[in-house]
C-alpha cells in the first residue's frame, strides 16, 4: 500500500463520513436530541479533518476545523441545534463535500460561499475568535490540490524532515557547548500505573548525554510493609550534554505530572550565545549520532517494498475475523439490512463482477447439465437426479449470496437528493422539506448507480415545478413549506421507489393541450386522467420554451423514463390536482438474474419475467370477444382485458394466432393496467442469467435482454411494459409518431 | 523480536497510515476500529504498546484506556493517545484515564515511532 | 510468573518483570522467608523499577533474617538496567550468617 492508495481510502472514507454527517444533521433537524447523534456528526467532521491533515489538504482542514469547533459547542450543550443553526450546518456539510471533491479531483468550490459559512459558523460558536488557521486557507487556496501534485503532500506525510526527532538540527546550530545538568527525579505511583517506567525514562536520559546516577533507596520500607506497586525510589542525576534544558525536560514530557522533577544547569559552561559565529570543528561523534537514526530511517523507507508482503500478512491477520463476518453476512440474502455498523471489507468491484459472471456461467452450465442428464437418463437413476437437485439448490444459494454482495442500501443516493432539494429550493425561493423513508432498502449497486441521475432530474422537477411558491401555497390554504417524500421499499422481488410531492399536481388541461400542439395525440383523443398524466413521459412532449410554463412536470421526463426502462424498470405517475403528484418507479433488485417463464411464440423461445405475470389461463372460445379490425378482449371472471398476441406485436407472424390454441399470460404493467399476453405454449419456469443485448447487439424494441437456456439455446427476454404500451397503440419503434391513440 | 503495536482508530485512513508507518518501522501491527474491539483484541494479542484515537463510536478512547487499566493482565501496557495539538483538555482527560503519552495528529511518522520507542523497552 | 523450587530455595525470575509482576514477585519472596534463596535472573528481558524495589526489599529482609540471598545468574538486560538506574548489585545480596 502506498500513500496514493491510502489517499484513495481517505476519500472513500470522506464520502461515508459526509453521508453520516448529513444524515445526522437531518436527524437533528427532525428534533432528534440523542447525544450519540451529535457525537456521530462531530466524529464525521473530526475524522475528515484528521485525514485531511495527514495529506496536507489545508483548505479542507481549515474548514473542517471551524465546523468542528461549532459542532463541539453543540456537543457540549453550549449551542442549541435550532433550525437556523442546522440550516447553517447543512450548508456547511455541502461545502465540506465540495472541498473534499475539490481536494480529490480539483472540482469547483465556491469560495465566497465557504468564506461566508466560516463566518456564520464562527458567529455560532459564541463569537469566539477562530483558530488562526482559519485565515490561512484563503491564501493557500490559490494553490489547489491537483491529484497530480500528490507526491509532495505524500512525502510530507510519510517522510518528514529526516531528522526532526530530537530537534538535533536546532541544537547543532546553537553551538556545541556541553553543559552539565543536575536532575532530581522522584516518580509517583501514578507514573507507573499509567504505563510509564522510570527505568525507561532514565534510559532515554542516558541517551542524550553522559550520565552519572545515584539512586536513593532510603524510602524503601521493609519487605512485609511495602506495597509492591508503590514508588519508593528517587534519583539524582548529573547529565553532561550538548542539549538545552528543554530537551532534557522533554524526556519527561509524558511523565512530568506524575513525578517530582528538577532540572538545573550545574555549570554555566560556555553559554551557547557566546559561540554562534565561531566556526566549530567538525564533530564526528555528533555526526554519527545524527546519521545513525537517519540512515536507519532511510533503510526502512527503502524496505517499503519488501515490507509490503509482511504488511499484507499483518493486514490479513487483522481482517481474518472480518472476513468471517462478511462471509456470514453474505450467507443470508440481504434484503433490508439494518444500517448497523457491521464489520466490512472493501473489495474491488471488478472482482465481485467477475465472480457474478462466473456464477452466471455456473448457473447456465448447471442447467445444461441437468438438461442433458434428463435427456439421456431413461431409467431414471434417482441418485443422479438427487445430486443434480442438490447442485441446483447450491448453485441457487451461491448465486443469491453473490448477489447479496452487490446489494447496497439506497441511502447514499437518497442523501444526495436532500442536498439537491436544499439547493434548488434555495435557488427558486421555496421552502421544502424532504422526507425519506426506507433508505436502508438494498438493491444492486448498478441499479443504485444508475438511479441517481433520473432521480435527481425528478427531484429537481418536483422542487422547481411541482411545489408551488409559499405565497401560492398559503393562498391555497396549504402549509407554506412544501413536502417531498422519497420512499424505497421491496415489493415482490423488485424495489419500489416513490416520489410524492404535495404540490399543485399535473395541470391536465395544459398537458393535453401541449400534447395536441406537439401532435402527440389527436385533438379529439379521448384520454383518461391517467393517460393524460402519463403523456409527460412521451418523447417530444416537452420543449425548452415551455419548461417553466407548465405547472406540472414534463421537463425531460421521457429521458427519465428511458433511463428507468434501460434498467428493466417501470415508471408511472398519478396526480391529484391541487394535492400533488406521485411518481412510482419499480426496478429489478439485480440486473444479473431473473425468474422467468419460458414460453414458445411462433416457434421462438421467449422468457417472460415472472414478476410481471399475475396468472396464466387457457382461453376458451366463449371468453374471446373481437371488436374493430383486430382488437380482441378476453373476459376473465367479471372483467374484460385486452388480449395481445405477442407473436404479432413482435412481428414474428403476420396473422393473429388463434387464442384458443395458446395460453394467455395475465400481466400487470406499471401504471398500464392488465393485459392478457397470448403465447403459444409454456415450457416451464426457470431462473435465467440476463445477458444484455445492447452490449453485444443493439436495443430491440419489445425485448429487454437475452439469456442462454439449459439446452444451449439463446432465448429473448420479453419487455412486458414495452409490449403492453405497444398494444395500447403506441409503437414499439420509438421513431414512429405517437399520434395514434388506439 | 518484533514489537507488537495495537492501534485503535475508527478512521480507515488513519488505520492504514498507522499500518504502513509501523510496518515500515519494523513493528508488528494489529488493529481495532473502536474501543470495544480494542478491548476484545487485547486479550490474546498482548501488545507491547497501544496507540489509540479518542473520538470513536461505541467506546471512545477514554473508556478504552480505562478498560485497559482495569485489566489485571494488561494494565501495565503503555498507551499513546492520538490527539490534536490544540486540545490540552483532552490530553488531560486522557492522562487521567491512564494514558502514558500522546502523539499529535496529524502524526509525523518519526514522532510516532519516537514516542513508541520512548515508552517501550 | 515467578516460580520457585522448594527444595533448593531457588527463584527463577520471569522474562518480563513489569508492574504487574511486582505483586507476584513480592508474594513469592514472602513465602520463601527463612530459607536461603538463590535468584536466577538469566532469563530476564525487561525489569521495571517496582520489581527492583521488591528485590532490594527482599535482600534487606533476608539480611535481617540472617539468611543468604544471592542473584547468581543475571542476563545482560538485567545487569544493564541495574546499572542504568544506579543500583549497585551489592544491594541485591544478603550473606548468610551462621550462628
Amino acid at each position: 500500500m502506498d500513500m496514493n492508495e491510502i489517499k484513495e481510502i481517505f476519500f472513500q472514507e470522506c464520502e461515508e463520513q459526509l453521508a453520516e454527517l448529513e444524515s445526522g444533521l437531518l436527524k437533528l433537524n427532525d428534533g432528534d436530541r440523542d447525544p450519540e447523534t451529535v457525537n456521530a456528526v462531530f466524529r464525521a467532521v473530526h475524522s475528515i479533518k484528521g485525514g485531511a491533515g495527514a495529506f496536507g489538504l489545508e483548505d479542507l482542514v481549515a474548514f473542517a476545523h471551524v465546523f468542528e469547533t461549532t459542532l463541539d459547542c453543540v456537543r457540549s450543550n453550549r449551542l442549541e441545534p435550532s433550525q437556523d443553526v442546522l440550516k447553517v450546518m447543512l450548508k456547511s456539510a455541502d461545502v465540506l463535500a465540495d472541498l473534499t471533491n475539490a481536494a480529490r479531483d480539483g472540482g469547483f468550490v465556491d469560495e465566497s460561499r465557504s468564506r461566508a459559512l466560516v463566518k456564520e459558523l464562527e458567529a455560532l460558536a459564541n463569537g469566539e475568535t477562530p483558530a488562526p488557521s482559519v485565515d490561512a486557507p484563503k491564501v493557500v487556496a490559490k494553490a489547489p490540490e491537483p491529484v497530480q501534485a500528490a507526491p509532495p503532500t505524500d512525502d510530507s506525510g510519510f517522510q518528514p524532515v529526516p531528522f526532526s526527532f530530537d530537534s538535533f538540527g536546532d541544537e547543532e546550530a546553537e553551538g556545541e557547548g556541553e553543559q552539565v545538568f543536575d536532575i532530581t527525579f522522584r516518580p509517583r505511583r501514578e507514573l507507573f500505573s499509567k504505563g510509564n517506567e522510570a527505568a525507561l525514562l532514565l534510559r532515554d536520559l542516558s541517551r542524550i548525554g553522559e550520565m552519572s546516577i545515584n539512586c536513593d533507596i532510603d524510602g524503601l520500607p521493609a519487605l512485609d510493609a511495602m506495597d509492591p506497586e508503590d514508588s519508593y525510589f528517587g534519583w539524582s542525576i548529573s547529565l553532561k550534554t550538548k542539549k538545552a534544558e528543554e530537551d532534557v525536560r522533554s524526556v519527561f514530557e509524558f511523565a512530568e505530572w506524575d513525578c517530582e522533577l528538577t532540572v538545573k544547569a550545574a555549570e554555566a559552561a560556555a553559554p551557547a550565545a557566546d559561540l554562534p559565529m565561531v566556526p566549530v570543528p567538525f564533530d564526528l561523534s555528533a555526526l554519527d549520532e545524527v546519521s545513525g537514526p537517519a540512515a536507519s530511517a532511510d533503510v526502512s523507507a527503502a524496505q517499503t517494498e519488501s515490507d509490503a508482503s509482511k504488511m499484507a500478512a499483518a493486514a490479513a491477520r487483522v481482517e481474518k475475523k472480518e472476513t468471517a463476518a462478511a462471509a456470514a453476512a453474505a450467507a443470508q440474502t440481504a434484503t433490508t439490512a439494518a444500517a448497523a455498523a457491521g464489520q466490512t471489507i472493501r473489495v474491488d468491484l471488478d472482482r465481485v463482477d467477475r465472480l457474478i459472471n462466473l456464477v452466471g456461467e455456473l448457473v447456465i452450465n448447471q442447467a445444461m447439465l441437468s438438461q442433458s442428464v434428463i435427456e439421456n437418463d431413461n431409467n431414471g437413476t434417482s441418485s443422479i437426479n438427487m445430486g443434480l437437485e442438490e447442485l441446483q439448490q447450491l448453485t441457487r444459494e451461491i448465486q443469491d449470496s453473490v448477489m447479496a454482495i452487490r446489494a447496497q442500501p439506497v441511502k447514499p443516493v437518497f442523501q444526495r437528493m436532500s442536498r439537491i432539494v436544499r439547493e434548488v429550493a434555495d435557488m427558486v425561493g421555496k421552502s421544502i422539506r424532504l422526507v425519506t423513508e426506507g433508505e436502508n432498502t438494498e438493491v444492486d449497486k448498478t441499479v443504485i448507480d444508475k438511479i441517481a441521475e433520473p432521480l435527481t432530474h425528478m427531484i429537481r422537477n418536483a422542487v422547481d415545478h411541482g411545489i408551488e411558491t409559499p405565497e401560492k401555497r398559503e393562498a391555497a390554504g396549504k402549509d407554506p413549506e412544501g413536502t417531498i417524500k422519497l420512499t424505497a421499499k421491496h415489493r415482490s422481488g423488485r424495489i419500489l421507489i416513490e416520489l410524492v410531492d404535495d404540490g399543485a399536481g399535473i395541470n391536465r388541461e395544459r398537458v393535453k393541450q401541449k400534447a395536441i400542439d406537439n401532435e402527440l395525440i389527436a385533438p379529439d383523443a379521448n384520454l383518461s386522467d391517467e393517460e393524460i398524466d402519463n403523456l409527460i413521459f412521451a418523447p417530444g412532449f416537452s420543449t425548452a420554451d415551455t419548461i417553466s410554463d407548465i405547472s406540472g412536470r414534463g421537463v425531460g421526463m421521457d429521458v427519465v423514463k428511458r433511463s428507468i426502462q434501460a434498467l428493466g424498470g417501470r415508471i408511472s405517475i398519478s396526480s391529484r390536482p391541487g394535492h400533488g403528484s406521485t411518481f412510482t418507479m419499480s426496478l429489478p433488485l439485480t440486473l444479473a438474474v431473473l425468474d422467468g417463464m419460458v414460453v414458445t411464440v411462433a416457434g421462438q423461445t421467449l422468457v417472460v419475467p415472472l414478476t410481471a405475470i399475475v396468472e396464466t389461463l387457457q382461453p376458451e372460445a366463449t371468453a374471446i370477444h373481437s371488436f374493430g379490425a383486430n382488437q380482441r378482449l378476453i373476459s376473465i371472471r367479471d372483467s374484460f382485458c385486452p388480449l395481445v398476441d405477442v407473436g404479432r406485436i413482435l412481428n414474428f407472424r403476420s396473422v393473429q394466432a388463434n387464442p384458443v390454441e395458446g395460453v394467455a399470460l395475465l400481466v400487470e404493467s406499471e401504471g398500464g393496467g392488465q393485459r392478457a399476453l397470448m403465447v403459444d405454449a409454456i415450457q416451464g419456469q426457470r431462473q435465467v442469467v440476463i445477458k444484455s443485448l445492447e452490449a453485444n447487439y443493439t436495443h430491440v424494441p419489445g425485448i429487454a435482454a437475452a439469456t442462454i437456456l439449459g439446452d444451449g439455446r439463446v432465448a429473448l427476454i420479453l419487455d412486458v411494459d414495452a409490449v403492453v404500451s405497444a398494444s395500447r397503440g403506441q409503437s414499439l419503434k420509438p421513431e414512429m409518431s405517437l399520434a395514434a391513440t388506439g | 523480536m518484533k514489537k507488537k503495536v495495537l492501534t485503535v482508530d475508527d478512521s480507515r485512513t488513519i488505520r492504514n497510515m498507522l499500518l504502513v508507518t509501523l510496518n515500515n518501522a519494523g513493528f508488528e501491527t494489529i488493529q481495532a476500529e473502536d474501543g470495544i474491539e480494542g478491548l476484545e483484541i487485547l486479550e490474546g494479542a498482548n501488545p507491547d504498546v497501544i496507540v489509540t484515537d479518542i473520538n470513536m463510536p461505541r467506546l471512545d478512547g477514554f473508556g478504552f484506556i480505562e478498560g485497559v487499566r482495569r485489566n489485571e493482565k494488561y494494565r501495565a501496557i503503555p498507551i499513546l493517545v492520538l490527539t490534536t495539538e490544540s486540545d490540552a483538555e483532552k490530553k488531560n482527560r486522557a492522562r487521567q484515564a491512564g494514558a502514558t503519552g500522546w502523539i499529535v495528529k496529524p502524526f509525523d511518522p518519526v514522532k510516532l515511532i519516537d514516542a513508541i520507542e520512548r515508552v517501550t523497552a | 510468573m515467578a516460580t520457585k523450587k522448594a527444595a533448593s530455595g531457588s527463584l527463577k525470575l520471569s522474562p518480563v518483570l513489569d508492574l504487574t509482576e511486582a505483586s507476584a514477585l513480592h508474594g513469592t519472596l514472602m513465602s520463601m522467608r527463612g530459607r536461603n534463596v538463590t535468584i536466577d535472573a538469566s532469563e530476564v528481558e525487561r525489569v521495571g523499577v517496582q520489581c527492583v524495589q521488591v528485590l532490594i526489599a527482599g535482600a534487606r529482609a533476608w539480611q535481617a533474617d540472617k539468611k543468604s540471598y544471592v542473584v547468581d545468574k543475571s542476563s545482560d538486560a538485567f545487569a544493564k538496567t541495574m546499572q542504568l538506574i544506579g543500583i549497585d548489585t551489592d544491594l541485591l545480596v544478603a550473606k548468610e550468617i551462621s550462628k
